[in-house]
């Protein structure tokens, strides 16, 4: 494993206990530090499973049959505690209201719930809330209860969460699939800064306009399979359409064009992109 | 996001957050008074100090601003439950031996009757006392108390989770029962069209709590929760003052006077002291 | 069909207020999207269509009978609701009993129910999946059970609550295919979404709610024209529609294939 590799996915297969389909077939993959992956692919892909996997609740959480292993910053995932791997590689899920303790009366408390499950000393846990609070624009509700914040909110609570853990690597499930467009940019705004300041990403989204934009390189997933991965202007050249993927709209409008013989460039990625293109083509 | 999510924002557990002496006061005490007043009353063998107690736990929930709710709480579960006792044992106790009443078809007995409201008196001690104690401190204070004291975390933890459970579930029902009268489900009417409409409601609801067990559970293990080797701290800091310390010292005489007047109390046959 | 619905507010039990006034009408048919940030009415403004919620005051009529006159379960013969997560509405332990379950409980006639079955599970893609237990579906099937089951019941209007959240582009595709279907069979649908590119395929009615009030209320080319007021709902058109507006056509395209076109016109008439 290169220095710079944080995540290093070999052969890995598993297949939950009482189940027939395997989840995940032999996928095999690295991720480099400070790379923002996206996972994308149709519902069923496997890409929850992958997730779990590289945080560890796969194998110690969920039982089955596993093969070949993930290693994160060089320990093997397996026989590790995901509470001990809270401290390397952190997760967030879909669900914002399954993802606070339910056993806390305030914001910082909730944040610094981690820590104290970890023995960490009361001044550390202040000092830390108060930078996370800072990186996740709650410091005005520092004071309120968890359960009274918007789901947006919440969401980013959980992320501060699992932050102050101080994990290099972040993975996101889908994390602002039940926000509403507001809330979810909140969320996002959030995640695309922690990677500007060098945290490994790897998040889980159906928005392909916002993959598209963001991400330095798209695991495509379909059937528990690892179908490609690349760069998001090699994934959106088309060849993944009939994969159950969805191409971002920038990327089709590139591609008609293309058909009707108006773009001869690379596949188009933003929204600016798009813009520019069909500006030049209708220039002519 | 959805209608189902905007509900439960609103409650997680019995705790009603208000500001008072009471809500501030260290968990402990809390702990303290409810057990050893209540044990203290069940050893004295005079029914009226139960009383004295519950007039005091009146005064008590004046101060933490709930004298309303408390004194609907005690009269819902006093008055059906005094009935009750008051037939089973003012009539067929067999330590009835002085008649208050002949019914012709049964006898009041006042042994019976005693026992009936001295049975009361400690079950209002108990039950009163630890209703103050849960709606007056928020559940996560209490668990850290207890951890503070040696409990341990996954013990804490199964505290709050069963103190949350119950007003979440009436949560999901509600949204549940909406779900189900839009297909046609009447929940409105007789006592058994309403017990129809719960059957269907049972199902989704046990389903629901379990898949969110499951994610809180995946939650909680990555954030370190029950990893090895490690006493957990708690972020918020826990201090007796040193009125709460005296309060807990006569908390602990009031107890071990009630045991010792028990004891002696029982004792007075053998030693030989007369009434 | 007709909906109408005049100055409607409702206040929360918790003081909230949460329709500040709400008065359009619904002809015919047509889709109609329900649109806006989170907390500006949208789920509470369809709840009344059913009674699920009574107003505050105003009155929301369903073909000239205020909703108040009978209760949720009565109303759910002509006014069908399909909520957000569907681990709120199944509960039996196959699909043909959910399916079945509906339509039995308003008096349909087994004949009838047998013969709508097989065609809505065909629809719902569940053709093969009538047997299984609800459990062993994936979320997207339980969606599309929960859409099933309430299709059964053959009301004239169905409202879904946020249909594509979490759905893949097979599920929505299917969707789009469903709310076809029911427009051609004289349905109508009122679908509350935050996704616009679903909006823009599927809906020639938009409706724009901010804050417990109508923001805008027409015809969807021209709602998605007005990106600067729709931004006070935290709405932004579909990307193609953004891109078409950005490179200076008046009218917001809808698809990729519509604004090639028009860009192929625009070409011939400069040639």
């Amino acid at each position: 494993m290169s220095v710079d590799t944080v995540i290093e996915v070999k052969n890995l297969s598993f297949r939950y206990a009482g189940e027939r389909k395997q989840a995940l077939k032999d996928l095999s993959f690295t991720v480099g530090r400070g790379e923002f992956l996206c996972i994308i692919g149709p519902n069923g892909a496997g890409k929850s499973s992958l997730c779990n996997a590289l945080v560890g609740l796969i194998p110690s959480y969920f039982s089955g049959a596993k093969k070949g292993g993930v290693s994160v910053l060089g320990q093997d995932t397996e026989g590790t505690s995901v509470a001990n791997l809270a401290s390397k590689i952190g997760l967030v899920f879909q669900n914002p209201f399954n993802q606070i303790s339910y056993t806390t009366s305030t914001v910082e408390e909730e944040l610094a719930y981690g820590l104290c499950n970890i023995g960490a000393p009361r001044d550390e846990m202040r000092r830390r809330v108060k930078e996370i609070a800072e990186t996740i624009r709650v410091g005005g509700l520092l004071r309120k209860n968890p359960l009274e914040l918007s789901g947006g909110q919440i969401q980013r609570v959980a992320i501060g969460s699992t932050l102050i853990m101080r994990p290099s690597i972040l993975v996101l499930d889908e994390c602002t699939t039940q926000l509403d467009p507001l809330g979810s940019e909140e969320v996002f705004d959030i995640v695309k800064r922690l990677n500007k300041d060098g945290i490994t990403v790897v998040m889980v989204d159906h928005d392909m306009e916002r993959v598209a934009r963001c991400a330095d390189r798209v695991l495509v997933m379909n059937d528990g399979q690892l179908l490609a991965i690349d760069t998001p202007r090699a994934i959106f050249n088309g060849i993944f359409q009939s994969h159950g993927v969805d191409m971002p709209e920038y990327a089709r409008f590139g591609a008609a064009m293309s058909g009707a013989g108006m773009y001869g460039g690379p596949a188009l990625l933003t929204e600016r992109e798009a813009i520019n293109a069909g500006k030049a083509a209708i220039a002519v | 996001m959805s209608k189902q999510n905007k509900i439960k924002t609103k409650k997680t557990s019995s705790y009603i957050p208000l500001d008072s002496p009471i809500d501030r006061m260290h968990p402990m005490v809390k702990i303290y008074g409810v057990l050893c007043l209540g044990i203290g009353c069940a050893a004295f063998p005079f029914l009226w100090l139960s009383y004295a107690v519950v007039a005091f736990l009146f005064c008590v929930a004046w101060r933490a601003k709930l004298l309303g709710r408390f004194s609907k709480f005690i009269i819902a579960f006093a008055v059906p439950i005094t009935c009750m006792l008051l037939i089973i044992q003012g009539l067929y106790s067999p330590k009835n031996v002085t008649v208050l009443a002949d019914f012709g078809f049964a006898r009041l007995g006042l042994e019976g009757v005693v026992y009936a409201f001295k049975t009361v008196g400690t079950l209002l001690v108990f039950l009163g006392g630890f209703y103050l104690m849960t709606t007056t401190t928020y559940p996560g204070k209490l668990v850290t108390a207890m951890q503070d004291a040696g409990l341990n975390s996954k013990a804490g933890y199964l505290v709050l989770a069963s103190l949350n459970v119950v007003p979440q579930i009436q949560r999901r029902i509600a949204v549940i029962q909406e779900a189900q009268t839009a297909r046609g489900v009447e929940v409105e009417g007789t006592m058994s069209t309403r017990f129809k409409a719960f059957l269907p409601i049972i199902g989704p609801t046990v389903m629901s709590s379990l898949v969110d067990v499951q994610e809180r559970g995946m939650t909680l293990e990555t954030r370190g929760f029950g990893v090895k080797d490690v006493r957990p701290t708690s972020f918020v800091a826990l201090y007796l003052t040193p009125g709460e310390k005296a309060a807990k010292k006569v908390l602990v005489a009031f107890l071990i006077v009630c045991v010792l007047f028990a004891v002696f109390w029982a004792l007075r046959p053998v030693l030989g002291l007369g009434v | 069909m007709r909906i109408e619905i005049r100055d409607l507010r409702h206040t929360y039990p918790t003081g909230e207020e949460a329709l500040k006034g709400v008065s359009f009408t619904i002809e015919g048919v047509t889709p109609v999207a329900v649109v806006g940030q989170n907390g500006s009415g949208k789920t509470t403004l369809v709840k009344h269509f059913n009674r699920i919620l009574s107003p505050t005051s105003g009155a929301v009529l369903i073909d000239g009978v205020e909703t108040t006159k009978q209760s949720t379960a009565k109303w759910s013969k002509r006014v069908g609701y399909v909520f957000q997560n569907p681990d709120d509405q199944l509960f039996l332990n196959s699909v043909r009993k959910e399916f079945e379950f509906g339509p039995e409980r308003v008096g349909v006639p087994a004949a009838d129910i047998q013969k709508r079955l097989p065609e809505i599970a065909e629809l719902c893609g569940l053709g093969d999946k009538l047997d299984s237990h609800t459990f062993d579906l994936t979320a997207t099937q339980k969606k599309f059970c929960a859409i099933g089951s309430v299709m059964m019941m053959d009301p004239d209007v169905i409202i879904f609550d946020e249909p594509t959240c979490g759905q893949d582009v097979e599920g929505s595709r299917r969707l789009s295919e469903i709310i076809g279907h029911l427009e051609k069979r004289g349905k109508l649908c009122v679908t509350i979404s935050h996704d616009m590119k679903f909006v823009a395929a599927n809906f020639p009615r938009v409706v724009a709610l901010c804050h417990g009030r109508v923001l805008i209320d027409g015809d969807s080319r021209e709602v998605f024209a007005k990106p600067e007021l729709l931004k006070k709902s935290f709405v932004s058109p579909p990307p193609i529609s953004r891109v078409s507006l950005g490179m200076g056509f008046e009218k917001p395209a809808f698809s990729v294939d519509e604004l090639v076109e028009t860009m192929k016109a625009r070409r011939r008439k400069m040639a």
